[in-house]
């Protein structure tokens, strides 16, 4: 099994070079800390990524959870690796200081987990979950709530899960059934819940679960739910764990990926009473929700990313490795000797595409991070709403988009190793079977994007798209002369207008109150907007690459447009290497990918309605 | 006890080696603290620290380094590891040979009079092994090299160092003061203990890595320079680089016809049987 790869240097050009998230430095909450800290933690979770998490990634996946005799077991390599990252206070890197966290920024969690979902996604999963279940009690719960739990939980001392789903209760929230019944100041939990992750494990004494249910009485639908906090052991006024509260997990999955990550169908109420605190008002469970699900659908966004990163370094790795057949100029001739297969033009083509999508994406996914961090630290009002919208017309993008693209990439990789993919010896088949989980939890890609065309577009009368159009623009009129992304960034205004119509073509079906031709044509439309919006970051890193190659090359005393002579000079230096591999993978998406875009439109503006009107068998 | 821990930066041996005009050209290289320092440093501040119930510490652990100032990234991160100060002396990566860097340690250890000399068996890039024994040497302190374990005594006045020679290892007492330089075994988990580190205490494998408290905590550490003329150094280089060149690139095999044909090529061409 080759080692897992984390091409460090590339995730630090987006952060620091492309973005620019040291700007936020400039800023409370986060002055405290220099542009060298964030060096030094990048560097540090690299490690810890590489050398502590990978290998229990594999061995995590051989191994899978167990449940005997009522208790769920993680795979034994989990311990060791969870133990050190909690040790090291990874756990709430960005999270309130007030509380035991961190207080980093979003963008660099992000990065942080890009390596470490890269490394062990079955694991890190765990360690997404508890930090964001606690966040939600610091957001929306009482004090004593805070005090008994929030240190404990950003310490990883107890763990934390997310319950919404039931059996018949999964896209749609708001058939959710489990009851709340009044118990003095608390509540008695009743009901089941599936799909857990993380809902029962042996990595920590205590979990503490935030439960989505129903109030005796309360409405119908999603404005009747509330949020519970309800903890697996009861705790006692000091502190210390009391008696079991009940929760009881029946059963955990049997699963294509993530082996290492149990999910559970957790009884509530069911052997005996199980006591809840409620977190935030009766029927105010859905807006917090809310917060919480924009969070974590960006982490699942990172997940496709983080797996398709991994995918084409392991991929590339091989295909540099692997000897296969002559060299094409040489394909007649038996003597020639033969040549690793990233020489193969084909194999090319699927690594420039993998790399493409893979840095595109990270680079989608990273900028919606930082994004979160303007809309809360930026000085101006104007600046933090702003901010805002775009947070809000990207979330779904980078769920769907990054999920379904990094799956993509994850099979290219696979395809790549040709039969030996297949095989359990080689990394590609787990990172594909991993990734799959992607698209579909945390709302599936069909609900993003419903949420994308019925709730993003049309919001804040339209602000949400006119602060992404606003600076894809701004990035076109100053580059329209470049003399190296010229015609890529033409490509890409072409791909602007055409987005635009489509916009507008929506936007004039809502108005004839045709709301059927927008939904059919969602999952398109928003991989539109994914395809449009990698090709903006891809063209943004370009650029920036372009003027550190012109200086590097100006150094060495060569042009930077003589191909060969920059061709040479990348094969000997490797800084020269990696920002003429920028530019290229630029202006490959853009003459090579980027068409697509214009099909994809045609498509959607045909408003072909045969989907809606045909009559399945059996229907 | 107080420790003395050497620290040099080399360049990441995962990247490529650039070579231009006849040196080695370290414009865009990555530098990471040479892995053998780093394992020195794990063995300080397992010398040093408190485990499992003890109280206090027994020690502290000062980092010296010796290069360009930004070498203080490197030295930072052997704060963030839990080291409580750090020395950087003023110097090029270029041009120290183990005799200078000997005599800059000797100044040091002056000014400091550590209990315990620490280094790396050697560095990753010169890979000279000098400079430990060159500096007990010039000190007349007792060495102790290549250790794989290394056990502080209770009155804390003398170390038991298991060395590591051809065919086993070697168990030395070494009153303090004293030079020791650590090679790869000394970081398993129950290499290096201090007077109160219960037996059953295992540490995880490998140097530590920084926790975050700890890459915060290490922007607070001193770290304070000094330059060769306040240390009154003034040692020249013995050594001479005449030319460097990287190895010539493999030619492409050929197929012999028959297995005389191999055998004759073996004796006449390579000349090895």
């Amino acid at each position: 099994m080759a080692p897992f790869t984390i091409d460090l240097r590339e995730l630090k050009f987006t952060l620091f070079e492309q973005i620019e998230i040291q700007r936020l430095l400039e800023h409370e909450p986060f002055r405290e800390l220099a542009r060298d800290d964030l060096d030094m933690i990048l560097d540090e979770a690299c490690k810890l990524a590489r050398e502590v998490f990978a290998p229990a990634g594999v061995a995590g996946d051989r191994e899978g959870c167990t449940f005997e005799g009522g208790k769920v077991r993680v795979p034994p390599s989990y311990h060791e690796p969870f133990r050190r990252y909690c040790e090291a206070q990874w756990l709430a890197l960005n999270h309130s200081p007030e509380w035991g966290g961190q207080g980093a920024p979003r963008c660099l969690r992000t990065a942080v987990d890009d390596m470490f979902f890269g490394a062990n996604i079955g694991l890190n999963l765990g360690m997404l979950l508890t930090p964001g279940a606690a966040h939600l009690i610091e957001a929306f719960g009482d004090e004593a709530l805070k005090q008994i739990y929030l240190r404990r939980m950003y310490s990883g001392e107890w763990g934390g899960t997310m319950c919404l789903t039931e059996p018949h209760a999964g896209s749609d929230v708001g058939s959710v059934s489990t009851k709340a019944i009044r118990e003095g100041d608390q509540f008695r939990l009743e009901g089941e819940k599936i799909f857990i992750t993380y809902g029962d494990h042996d990595l920590t004494e205590n979990i503490v679960h935030c439960v989505l249910a129903r109030i005796e009485g309360a409405p119908k639908g999603t404005k009747g739910l509330s949020l519970f906090a309800v903890p697996k052991y009861r705790v006692e006024a000091d502190g210390s764990l009391g008696a079991f509260n009940n929760v009881v997990c029946t059963n955990i999955e049997h699963k294509l990926g993530i082996h290492g990550s149990p999910t559970c169908t957790l009884n509530f109420g069911g052997s005996g009473p199980c006591l809840g605190a409620l977190i935030g008002g009766e029927h105010q469970g859905m807006p917090a929700m809310f917060q919480l699900m924009n969070d974590a659908r960006l982490a699942v966004g990172l997940q496709g990313v983080a797996l398709a990163n991994a995918a084409y370094q392991a991929a590339l790795g091989y295909a540099r490795e692997r000897l296969q057949g002559p060299d094409v100029e040489r394909f007649k001739d038996p003597e020639a000797p033969r040549v690793p297969i990233v020489r193969h033009p084909d194999i090319r083509l699927s690594l420039m595409r993998q790399k493409a999508y893979a840095e595109g994406c990270r680079a989608l996914v990273l900028y919606t991070a930082y994004c979160m961090d303007v809309a809360r630290c930026a000085p101006t009002v104007e600046e933090r709403e702003e901010h805002a919208a775009l947070v809000e017309l990207l979330t779904p993008i980078c769920k769907a988009y990054g999920s379904d693209m990094g799956f993509r990439v994850t099979e290219w990789a696979l395809q790549t190793f040709g039969g030996y993919g297949y095989l359990r010896d080689y990394p590609a088949e787990q990172l594909l079977r991993d990734c799959k989980i992607a698209s579909i939890y945390e709302g599936t890609n069909g609900i993003q994007a419903m949420d994308l065309v019925a709730r993003k577009l049309p919001a804040r009368g339209g602000a949400n798209m006119l602060a992404v159009y606003k600076r894809v623009k701004a990035f076109i009129e100053a580059q329209r002369e470049h003399v190296a992304l010229g015609p890529a960034v033409a490509a890409l205004e072409q791909a602007t207008a055409t987005w635009s119509e489509v916009n507008r073509a929506l936007a004039t079906a809502a108005m004839r109150k045709d709301w059927l031709m927008p939904l059919l044509h969602a999952s398109p439309y928003l991989a539109l907007c994914g395809d449009l919006l990698v090709s903006f970051m891809l063209l943004q890193q370009a650029e920036v690459a372009w003027r550190r190659l012109v200086a590097l090359c100006a150094a060495a005393g060569v042009d930077p447009l003589d191909g060969a002579a920059l061709r040479r000079l990348a094969t000997s230096d490797d800084e020269v290497r990696f920002y003429d591999g920028k530019v290229k993978t630029a202006r490959f998406f853009c003459a090579s990918e980027l068409p697509r875009l214009h099909a994809r439109a045609a498509a959607i503006t045909g408003a072909d309605r045969s989907a809606l009107e045909i009559v399945f068998n059996g229907e | 006890m107080k420790i003395l821990v050497t620290a040099k930066r080399v360049p990441d041996p995962e990247q490529k080696v650039k070579i231009k005009d006849g040196a080695l050209d370290l414009s865009g290289a990555n530098f990471i603290v040479n892995p053998f320092d780093e394992y020195a440093v794990e063995a300080a501040l397992r010398l040093t620290e408190k485990v499992e119930g003890a109280t206090t510490r027994c020690g502290e652990v000062t980092v010296l380094g010796i290069g360009p100032k930004d070498m203080s990234q490197q030295l930072r991160s052997c704060l963030a590891m839990g080291a409580d100060r750090a020395l950087l002396v003023e110097g090029s990566d270029e041009g120290l040979d183990s005799e200078q860097v000997a005599r800059v340690i000797v100044a040091v250890y002056q000014r400091e009079r550590p209990d315990l000399l620490l280094l790396g068996k050697q560095t990753v890039d010169g890979e000279s092994n000098q400079v430990a024994q060159l500096v007990a040497g010039y000190l007349g302190l007792p060495q102790a090299c290549f250790a794989c374990t290394i056990e502080a005594s209770a009155d804390g006045k003398s170390v038991v160092v298991g060395r590591e020679v051809d065919g086993g290892t070697e168990t030395k007492r070494l009153p303090l003061p004293a030079v020791v330089t650590v090679d790869l075994r000394s970081v398993l988990p129950q290499s290096v203990r201090n007077q109160q580190t219960p037996a059953t205490h295992a540490y995880p494998e490998g140097p530590r890595y920084a926790s975050l408290k700890g890459i915060m905590a290490s922007k607070k550490k001193p770290l304070d320079s000094l330059d060769l003329a306040t240390l009154g150094v003034t040692a020249t280089p013995r050594l001479k680089l005449l030319s460097l060149e990287a190895p010539p690139q493999r030619q492409a095999g050929v197929k012999v016809e028959s297995v005389d044909a191999l055998i004759d090529k073996l004796r006449h061409e390579a000349k090895v049987i």
